[in-house]
């Protein structure tokens, strides 16, 4: 959001469970959604007295590989603390937290044309699910808990104040749950709670302070602005949408000399507004201190390298690949490497063109199409990946040298690859059939025009007067009698030397 | 940190617990000798002294398979209230600090 007075100052702080079998500090199953409360539970993750955390070594993989793949610099020693708060959720009394060192600092992300650093990637513990609710017969205040939440591991990953807009935070989050599902630490569902963003948001005079580290400070005698804190943010859109919303009510409430006090707010995603929660506690209340129950745990410069041979091709690695080798518009590159398996759908589809046409941007741009076009409408229709549909990638390339050479038209193409995914028939029978098809009427076109020009004497003569449109009439009925198989440019040729 | 009964109303409140004025009277002093005791602790010099806690190379980290939880049934044994398999806590829990 641009203003001549003031700049927008967002860190964004992001939640991600990562994808484990069993909890952060116990044995028990992680999949609990849609499952009967409080079945994922044990002693451990219930807070019962003399349980002891033992922690989970994928867990801490996965979040070094975030690390890793958002450069950030990797702890020698990994130390756990205990950050206390009384809540229904939290049966411990605390969370096992990160609080001094973290196992993740220092990182950046690179979007289209900005970086976001990242000042930590910590590794904690999700707590239960609560509910609130109100009884019917007493009025009474009361809370329905489920604990198979507490105990899932949790990363947080924390920028430094650096981010300017909404929209650069959006493309943020979306960039981080990108990088999550492409080395499959999250499948970063922000719909099922798997991953969940908090902007803090100050809005300051312009020149009138500056960024130290991860600190906003003040220049000269002037006053920073307080910090808000969104809650309950349950989509990407919704990052954006809470940022704007927020930068607007603290713009308005400095030029009406508002005081604007430090706070968390929560998102309604029905009236599009943030509202009051709570005046923010500062890190203090929270009485953190070194975990006794978990020793330091050690990792080695070989522990780190096997975990980084992990690492894949990142979404902006692709990007720039697919704009820079293959020519490929910028939106394009973008709409394919959104999701990793589309990504690997199209370079396979593109090596497969490229084989036959040895032609890097037209074997792309045949490739881009034909995913970004019929494919992605299918699939989004029938709701399925395209990992899960039935995709033949040899057939796709004949069907698209087919196009690409002019064999068959875009309109005929198109059908054909519809009725393959409609009814699960081979692509290449398909096409098999046109060319037999087509061989057949092509030696028959001009008897074909020929019977046409004389079942169609008012368009003949229409013609004839100087009415050119009814040539588009005769060409038609040429297409209807070969099913479609004729090349409309040949039948227009034929016609129009049968016509003169 | 000035220790007074103010900042021991607020340990308090984070703790969920409420103090009468006669308690807080009681105990101020109280945690304020304690908290004297743990300044003399924080008076050694231990530059240079490797925490005395255990270590653990990250390779003998537990590995992550998933094992049998408790029952429903053993996990509610303890809950005062219960409903629908879930804990049923009463009391006003939105004011005071915020969750993370």
């Amino acid at each position: 959001m641009e203003n001549s007075k003031y700049d927008v100052i967002v860190g964004l702080e992001i939640h991600i469970q990562t994808k484990t079998n069993s909890k952060m500090f116990c044995t028990c199953p992680t999949g609990y959604f849609q499952k009967e409360p409080n079945t994922h539970v044990c002693p451990v993750c219930l807070g019962l007295p003399g349980a002891l955390p033992v922690p989970n070594k994928r867990a801490l993989e996965l979040c070094i590989l975030m690390g890793l793949a958002t450069n950030c610099d990797i702890a020698p020693e990994i130390h756990f603390d205990r950050k206390h708060y009384f809540y229904p959720d939290l049966p411990k009394g605390y969370q096992i937290s990160q609080y001094k060192k973290p196992i993740c600092s220092n990182g950046h992300v690179e979007l289209s044309n900005s970086t976001v650093e990242i000042e930590r990637i910590h590794q904690e513990e999700d707590v239960a699910k609560s509910t609130h609710h109100i009884e019917t017969d007493t009025n009474k205040e009361y809370s329905l808990i489920d604990y198979n939440k507490s105990g899932v591991p949790l990363i947080e990953i924390v920028t430094k104040p650096c981010i300017r807009s909404g929209e650069q935070a959006k493309e943020y989050a979306t960039r981080i749950r990108q990088i999550a599902r492409y080395l499959n630490i999250s499948d970063a569902d922000m719909e099922k709670g798997q991953m969940r963003c908090e902007p803090n948001i100050s809005v300051q005079k312009k020149g009138m302070w500056e960024q130290k580290g991860e600190e906003i400070v003040p220049i000269g005698k002037y006053k920073l602005n307080a910090k808000i804190e969104i809650k309950n943010i349950g989509s990407i859109t919704a990052v954006e949408k809470s940022i704007n919303y927020e930068v607007n009510r603290l713009i308005e409430a400095l030029e009406t000399n508002k005081e604007i006090i430090q706070q968390t707010r929560g998102w309604n995603a029905n009236k599009n507004m943030t509202e009051f929660q709570r005046s923010k506690e500062t890190s203090d209340d929270y009485r953190y201190m070194a975990e006794p129950d978990i020793p330091i745990i050690e990792t080695s410069k070989e522990n780190i390298e096997e975990i980084s041979s992990e690492i894949v091709e990142l979404p902006h690695e692709r990007i720039n690949r697919y704009m820079n080798k293959h020519m490929l518009s910028e939106y394009d590159a973008n709409v394919l490497s959104t999701d990793r398996d589309v990504a690997i759908f199209y370079d396979n589809l593109f090596i497969g063109l490229d084989k036959h046409l040895k032609d890097t941007p037209t074997s792309a741009k045949l490739a881009s199409n034909c995913i970004t076009g019929t494919l992605f409408a299918w699939l989004n229709e029938k709701d399925i990946s395209i990992s899960k549909a039935n995709l033949d990638i040899a057939d796709l390339v004949q069907w698209n040298l087919a196009l690409h050479s002019k064999e068959i038209t875009k309109n005929k193409a198109e059908e054909l690859l519809k009725e393959s995914l409609n009814n699960n028939k081979n692509l290449s029978d398909l096409l098999d059939n046109f060319r037999k098809q087509s061989e057949k009427s092509a030696g028959n076109l001009t008897d074909i025009v020929k019977d046409v020009i004389s079942q169609n004497e008012k368009a003949v003569k229409d013609f004839k007067d100087g009415n050119n449109a009814s040539v588009g009439f005769l060409i038609g009925q040429v297409m209807q009698k070969t099913q479609g198989s004729a090349d409309p440019n040949e039948a227009r040729s034929i016609l129009m030397k049968e016509l003169e | 940190m000035k220790i007074n009964t103010t900042f021991l109303k607020h340990i308090a409140k984070l703790s969920r617990i409420k103090l009468s004025k006669k308690e807080l009277e009681k105990f101020t002093p109280q945690m304020k000798t304690i908290l004297e005791s743990v300044d003399v602790l924080q008076e050694v010099d231990t530059t240079g002294i490797k925490p005395m806690k255990k270590r653990l190379p990250f390779s003998q980290l537990r590995e992550d398979i998933a094992k049998e939880s408790l029952t429903q049934e053993k996990v509610l044994t303890n809950a005062n209230h219960t409903e629908m398999g879930l804990v049923k806590v009463y009391g006003k829990i939105f004011d005071g600090i915020e969750k993370s």
